[in-house]
């Protein structure tokens, strides 16, 4: 207000002033619409403290940095020889527009450069194809040939049936021991091991539920032990032992009932008696057999006996269905020589 | 929306006739009885196919097509035997939410009217009697509930230090509510021996017939009426 | 209006031809009858299931309908052409029905022991095996076995077993040649002589309850035996029979001990019936689920409901399905219903019930209910 008042004073140059003063007051977008009228009508200013030559801009002299490593890179280098080993990933040498981080949605994540998220997790850089392919050429000479009649995945089973699972772990902590390596796992068809009826089901019972019915596999699997070698021994031990162990016949084994076997056996049981019977009461023959004679009668004697003794088998090891009791009616009603049933 | 709003209800104003059927299926919409989670724009469902007909034809369907819709109730059925007046009289049975066990007895009550009927229709020698007896236990219900309804109800208004019975006229509402209460309340003065159903089947004959104790509190209430008619004018002096 | 009315009567026409046959007697039933209702006379009601045989809910039926109607289906007819097909001088062949709750197994054996009333055979049968192993009402009456050591005795039950034999088998029993084979002692005073008619053997379980379990055994054995000497041809049905193998009953004896089945003289001596070592006989149990404990209800099939031992003590036997009601049934049996007024309302009522009680025949019957 000062300003204002002092150069409020009636003379022709005032009224210029008056009007630039104004227009101080006014608003920044006023100014801008303005500022090509100023240029127009630029008054030079008497620049007495020289301030221009002082605001001198310094000049940036860039020291002499050599392009990176990744970008001088020959397109036919031997990659071996850039990344012969193992070791922390290093962004001048991977001529790779690698990216990697957690970024907030919507963002990129960082270029491999300064990234300690590329350096954090192990690579494989030493291992491209090519590589292995010239380190397995190198290794060739100290190889022995693949036995020919191995030439297929049956003979390998056959001739090696026992297979030994262990699993190496390659990680970047301190040790480079992963406690999980000393786990082995032995496994084999059951079917390749001699055993009889008595002696397999003796095994089955054994291993319990490290047999799987239905690929018929035995999986064992040992980790009590620290070492690998320890682990292995046991499990031969294992085998062996189990192996063995089933062909010893206790002598409480024969008080075995019929409800503790595993599968249902027509010929040992109450069906098949409860058939002879019947059927010798049809042929007018009353006598009492034994044990034995009833489980060695041939019931081939009897009409349509054997489809009788499927349905039975059937309904008692594939578990009851409607499938399974219709098959069971139908092949009584032959066997008793009934009408067959009306299908709707 | 507000303005979906606003053009509803000139529709309804504009046409009476649409908030006609709105009124007499009054049952039969759902009433939220809390404040639910949906904003008051939300229509309430029309889930019976004569209703949903009726809509069409009447070419009210394109206007409410676009709305949402609140859910309907698992009992809202469109099923063939639905009856919102059944599921009125289901509730009042129902006790702490056990829905199954009321409509259990209530339908045993039914089968038990039905069966005392169908009896009854076999006993009768004549054609006319026998086509005069209603076999439909919904309509015995229907009928017994009409029988049962009060026209006036008594009011205790207090005036000069006294407390005057005073008659005025009912609400259909209450009404209904008054003539289901008093067929449970008679229902449930029952033998210790005798279960619910049969006894609810005897008191539904016995409303039918207008006959019984429900019917007899109705005449008796509309006697009290007659009989306080002096204080009438205490409604509204 | 003419034409819809027109419509309506028609179909109430074609119901009226079509849900019902004239022929009453089940010996001729064939595949023309199926899924027809027949009705069984009353007396002949009287005499064969007064004492049981027909489930509650059908009884109350009959009650509101004025009749005992009963429909004639592919399982009834199945089992007849087997017994007609079957040689009689073979060992007895036992058929079970099996089927889901409320299928109907009862009704079909109630309609097969009417044919087999008709055919002149002496009837065998057990209503309902619960009512004696898993019904314990106050005045149930047990007592320790005389003449079996550590079985129990149902004495009451028995008696009113006998009482139902008799009624079911009155002109049976009046005939001549079923004597008893040899003497029983009951008591220092009272015996069975020798060749005295069966029916004194009866009476005398009858009027001494206290023997009443004996008789039944002695009853048995003698009936096995008349059969396999030609004297007479025995029908056995015995309702829910998977109840005798079930592991446990509800019964306890004073000191607190649960009663296995086994121990019960009655279960022996129906056992020893439904054994094949007899000939001239005809033997129809049912599995039901509804005869043993919830916690045995997984499957309706009879394997599961027999249980192993149950299984041996029937093999060989034919098993028939009881199931649900097809498509032309379940039209009559809407017929029926109709005309018995116990389902009302519009057509597509049945299309509805069709669903919900999903041919089911008793839970159809249920849902009409309330209509």
């Amino acid at each position: 207000m000062s300003l204002f008042m002092r150069n409020y004073k009636p003379n022709s140059l005032a009224t210029v002033y008056n009007v630039k003063l104004w227009r101080l007051n006014s608003t920044t977008a006023d100014s801008v619409m303005k500022k090509d009228d100023n240029e127009e009508e630029e008054f030079r200013v008497l620049d007495i403290l020289k301030k221009k030559d002082r605001m001198q801009r310094r000049v940036v002299r860039r020291a002499d940095i050599q392009p990176d490593r990744a970008d001088r890179m020959a397109l036919d280098q031997k990659w071996g020889n850039v990344w012969p080993g193992p070791k922390t990933f290093h962004p001048s040498s991977v001529p790779l527009p690698l990216r990697q981080g957690y970024v907030s949605k919507g963002q990129a994540p960082p270029g491999k450069k300064a990234n300690a998220e590329l350096m954090k997790i192990p690579n494989f850089l030493h291992l491209t194809p090519p590589v292995i392919k010239s380190q397995c050429e190198a290794l060739k000479q100290f190889c022995t040939e693949w036995p020919s009649l191995l030439n297929s995945e049956e003979a390998i089973e056959k001739h090696y049936p026992v297979e030994i699972i262990t699993s190496d772990y390659c990680h970047a902590s301190p040790s480079i021991r992963n406690p999980l390596a000393r786990v082995v796992t032995l496994r084999f068809k059951l079917s390749t091991l001699k055993l009889d009826k008595h002696s397999r089901d003796k095994f089955i019972r054994l291993v319990g539920e490290r047999y799987d019915k239905e690929t018929d596999l035995v999986t064992i699997t040992a980790d009590r032990c620290p070492v690998r070698v320890q682990n292995l021994d046991y499990v031969n031990y294992l085998l062996t032992a189990c192996y063995h162990e089933a062909w010893n016949v206790e002598e409480w084994e024969k008080e075995k009932t019929e409800e503790d076997m595993e599968y249902y056996e027509w010929n040992n049981n109450a069906s098949k008696k409860s058939l002879v019977n019947w059927f010798m009461r049809t042929k007018n023959e009353f006598k009492e057999l034994s044990e034995d004679e009833y489980r060695s009668f041939d019931v081939s004697v009897i009409p349509n006996a054997e489809g009788y003794k499927d349905a039975v088998s059937s309904l008692m090891n594939d578990g009851e269905s409607d499938e399974t009791v219709r098959k069971y009616g139908d092949s009584v009603r032959k066997l008793l020589g009934l009408p067959e049933k009306k299908v709707v | 929306m507000s303005n979906h709003i606003r053009h509803l209800n000139k529709c309804i104003l504009r046409y009476p006739s649409y908030t006609l059927p709105r009124i007499s299926v009054v049952l039969q919409t759902r009433e939220y009885s809390r404040p639910t989670s949906f904003p008051d724009f939300f229509q309430n469902p029309i889930f019976r196919k004569e209703d949903q007909a009726k809509l069409i034809e009447s070419s009210e369907l394109s206007k409410i097509a676009a709305l949402p819709v609140k859910p309907p109730a698992v009992y809202e059925t469109s099923s063939v035997y639905h009856d919102p007046l059944v599921n009125k009289v289901i509730n009042h049975v129902m006790e702490k939410g056990n829905k199954q066990l009321a409509r259990n007895l209530v339908e045993k009550a039914f089968e038990n009217i039905k069966r005392s009927q169908i009896e009854r229709y076999h006993l009768a020698t004549t054609p006319e009697a026998k086509a005069k007896i209603e076999l439909d236990p919904k309509k015995i219900l229907h009928k017994a509930i009409a029988n049962s309804k009060p026209l006036l109800q008594l009011q205790p208004i207090k005036r000069g230090g006294i407390t005057y019975q005073v008659p005025g006229p009912i609400t259909e509402k209450r009404s209904l509510f008054l003539a289901i209460k008093w067929l449970l309340e008679a229902t449930y003065e029952k033998e210790r021996t005798v279960h619910f159903p049969k006894q609810f089947a005897w008191e539904l004959l016995d409303a039918a017939n207008n006959t019984g104790k429900v019917v007899k509190k109705k005449q008796d209430l509309h006697r009290q009426c007659e009989a306080n008619r002096a204080y009438a004018h205490y409604r509204w002096q | 209006m003419l034409s819809r009315s027109w419509r309506h009567l028609a179909r109430r026409y074609s119901q009226a031809t079509t849900f019902r046959t004239n022929e009453n007697s089940p010996a001729q039933h064939s595949e023309k009858q199926e899924g027809l209702f027949y009705t069984m006379k009353p007396e002949l009601c009287k005499q064969l299931f007064s004492h049981g045989g027909f489930p509650k809910s059908f009884m109350q039926q009959t009650k509101t309908f004025t009749e005992t109607a009963v429909m004639v289906r592919q399982p009834a007819l199945d089992l007849i052409s087997c017994i007609k097909a079957s040689d009689l001088n073979q060992p007895a062949i036992r058929y079970v029905l099996y089927g889901e709750k409320g299928s109907g197994k009862s009704l079909t054996l109630a309609h097969v022991l009417h044919y087999a009333h008709e055919d002149g055979y002496l009837i065998v049968h057990v209503p309902w095996v619960s009512e004696w192993l898993r019904r314990v009402p106050r005045h149930k009456e047990m007592s320790n076995s005389q003449t079996n050591e550590g079985f129990v005795d149902l004495p009451l039950d028995a008696a009113a077993w006998l009482i139902h034999f008799k009624s079911q088998n009155q002109t049976l029993l009046k005939s001549e040649n079923l004597k008893v084979s040899k003497e029983y002692v009951w008591s220092k005073r009272e015996k069975t002589e020798a060749g005295s008619p069966l029916h004194t053997l009866v009476e005398h379980g009858i009027n001494r309850v206290k023997y009443a379990c004996d008789v039944v055994d002695v009853l048995i054995d003698e009936i096995k035996m008349l059969s396999s000497s030609k004297q007479c041809k025995t029908f056995v049905a015995i309702d829910g029979f998977n109840s005798f193998f079930y592991p446990l009953t509800r019964l306890s004896t004073p000191t607190k001990k649960t009663v296995k089945p086994d121990e019960v003289t009655l279960t022996t001596s129906f056992l020893k019936l439904t054994h094949n070592d007899w000939t001239n006989g005809v033997i129809v149990v049912t599995a039901d689920q509804l005869a043993v404990p919830d916690d045995h209800q997984e499957s309706f099939l009879p394997r599961y409901l027999l249980y192993k031992k149950g299984f041996d003590h029937l093999d060989p036997f034919v098993p028939i399905e009881v199931g649900r009601y097809n498509e032309k049934e379940f039209q009559s049996c809407v017929g029926y219903y109709r005309d018995r007024l116990w389902l009302r309302g519009p057509p597509e009522v049945e299309t509805e019930l069709k669903f919900t009680s999903a041919c089911n025949p008793y839970r159809f019957m249920e849902q009409c209910a309330p209509l």
